[in-house]
């Protein structure tokens, strides 16, 4: 086997093959998004055999409701990301992970997660940490949880003992500011 | 504008990009964005920030994990099921097994009993025949023994007759010798004293054969004619005969004649004569 190059197709292409379930249109998906998703699902299923389970649960997913998938509600990575993100919140939520986790207490679980997270920073990509570096503390605490930890904006409000109002509006000043980094 | 502003401002729209939003607030953001295309255009900048970011600090994953993935969606099959499905087949074969192995075993239990019960109908069958055949033969025995004892009464109802009649005096005993054409023939006729009525016992005669075609006729000679006192077979059924009842004669004979008797005897087939010397 050749080693794999990098595919790339349109959003357009990717769309019609998925739906037609074309597998070379799942390759060229894994080929352009698997790294992104497998970040995505990192921030929150620390545990690297775990966080490419979900992977593999995900693409699955992606591939098995691909039908369900509208592109005029919203961009194909977004829809992916968000199954990623549900999958690996699924995950960590569920029994087996806790089990192989000592058993955590529901009510432990969000420091919890705080703990496995200070791993992660440590291990990991060091462009992450210069990026979230830049924003604001308020904001980056809010991102933070909302985007990387699998928080709901209002299990984030109350965490952060902060209106829920105060959530939404910061949530979308660290967006902004990712805006400026990448636009 | 103003709205719309307020509406860009209040971080519903990242929320919604995030996934955050119940989905009636999803359909109203939605909604929205049809609307209003600056909306949409938000969304699509906030949706392109969080794309590039998640680039941006992408994990690769392993080679295996990703043949794994592959193999997996090119070969069609939904991930959970199909181990759950494997495990569950082989169950449900397990108690078909178990039903099958049930069935092949009542399969020749059943075959060796019909060829158990075949041979035991066969044999049955040949035994019924041999008794069928032990029937038949005793029922001839019977009725051998049946011929033997109804001859042997014959015979004591004409013995016991004979001794009656060499006792008693109401009957005069008249012995018919035979003629010359049958000269070992011979026979008794009794003949009632009072009533003149006439027997003939069939254990005291010995006459000459007959055919099937002819029978005996007893007559009397009275005053030079031959009156007829009936016919006799050879193979009487009762050992003693009562004949025609005759007042007056002065012989009696026996002829042989064709079946139902003749009105007058044929002399040349007489067997047997006496005299009545009273």
């Amino acid at each position: 086997m050749a080693p794999a190059k990098k595919i790339s197709l349109s959003e357009e292409e990717l769309v019609n093959g998925l739906k037609s379930q074309d597998t070379a249109a799942m390759e060229a998906l894994f080929s352009m998004y698997s790294g992104a998703l497998l970040g995505v699902i990192s921030r929150i299923v620390v545990q690297t055999e775990v966080a490419e389970d979900v992977l593999q649960e995900t693409f699955v997913k992606i591939w098995n409701s691909a039908s369900g998938y509208d592109p005029s509600k919203g961009r194909l990575f977004t829809w992916m990301m968000n199954i990623a993100r549900n999958l690996s919140i699924d995950k960590l939520r569920s029994k087996d992970y806790k089990n192989s986790n000592k058993n955590q207490d529901i009510e432990n679980n969000v420091d919890f997660i705080d703990e496995q997270k200070k791993v992660t920073f440590n291990a990991d990509t060091l462009g992450l940490k210069d990026l979230v570096t830049d924003l604001k503390p308020d904001f980056k605490d809010v991102l933070d949880m909302v985007y990387f930890k699998g928080y709901t904006h209002v299990e984030a409000a109350e965490e952060l003992n902060i209106p829920l109002g105060t959530v939404k509006t910061r949530v979308r000043m660290a967006i902004l500011e990712l805006r400026k980094k990448f636009n | 504008m103003e709205e719309l502003k307020t509406y860009i401002e209040s971080g519903i729209l990242e929320l919604y990009v995030l996934g955050q939003l119940s989905a009636t607030e999803c359909t109203e953001v939605e909604a929205m964005a049809i609307t209003h295309p600056e909306i949409k255009a938000e969304i699509t900048a906030i949706e392109i920030a969080i794309e590039n970011y998640a680039m941006e600090n992408a994990i690769a994953p392993s080679k295996q994990i990703e043949e794994k993935i592959l193999s997996q969606i090119s070969n069609h099959s939904a991930p959970q099921t199909t181990p759950i499905e494997t495990k569950i087949i082989p169950l449900y074969e397990d108690q078909n097994d178990n039903k099958i192995k049930t069935l092949r075993f009542a399969l020749i239990a059943c075959s060796v009993l019909l060829i158990v019960s075949l041979g035991l109908l066969f044999s049955a069958h040949r035994d019924l025949n041999i008794a069928k055949n032990q029937i038949t033969a005793l029922n001839l025995d019977k009725e051998k023994f049946a011929t033997a004892v109804s001859k042997l009464e014959f015979n004591k109802a004409g013995m016991e007759n004979q001794i009656a009649m060499f006792e008693t005096t109401e009957w005069n005993t008249i012995r018919l010798a035979g003629v010359a054409n049958s000269p070992k023939a011979q026979m008794v006729v009794y003949w009632n004293k009072t009533d003149k009525s006439i027997l003939i016992n069939h254990t005291a005669m010995n006459l000459p054969k007959t055919d099937s075609a002819h029978e005996y006729q007893l007559w009397a000679l009275v005053d030079g004619k031959s009156v007829s006192l009936g016919v006799f077979g050879e193979n009487a059924k009762e050992a003693v005969q009562q004949m025609e009842t005759i007042q007056k004669a002065q012989a009696f004979a026996v002829t042989i004649e064709p079946m139902g008797g003749s009105a007058n005897p044929t002399m040349e087939k007489m067997v047997v004569m006496g005299e009545i010397n009273i």
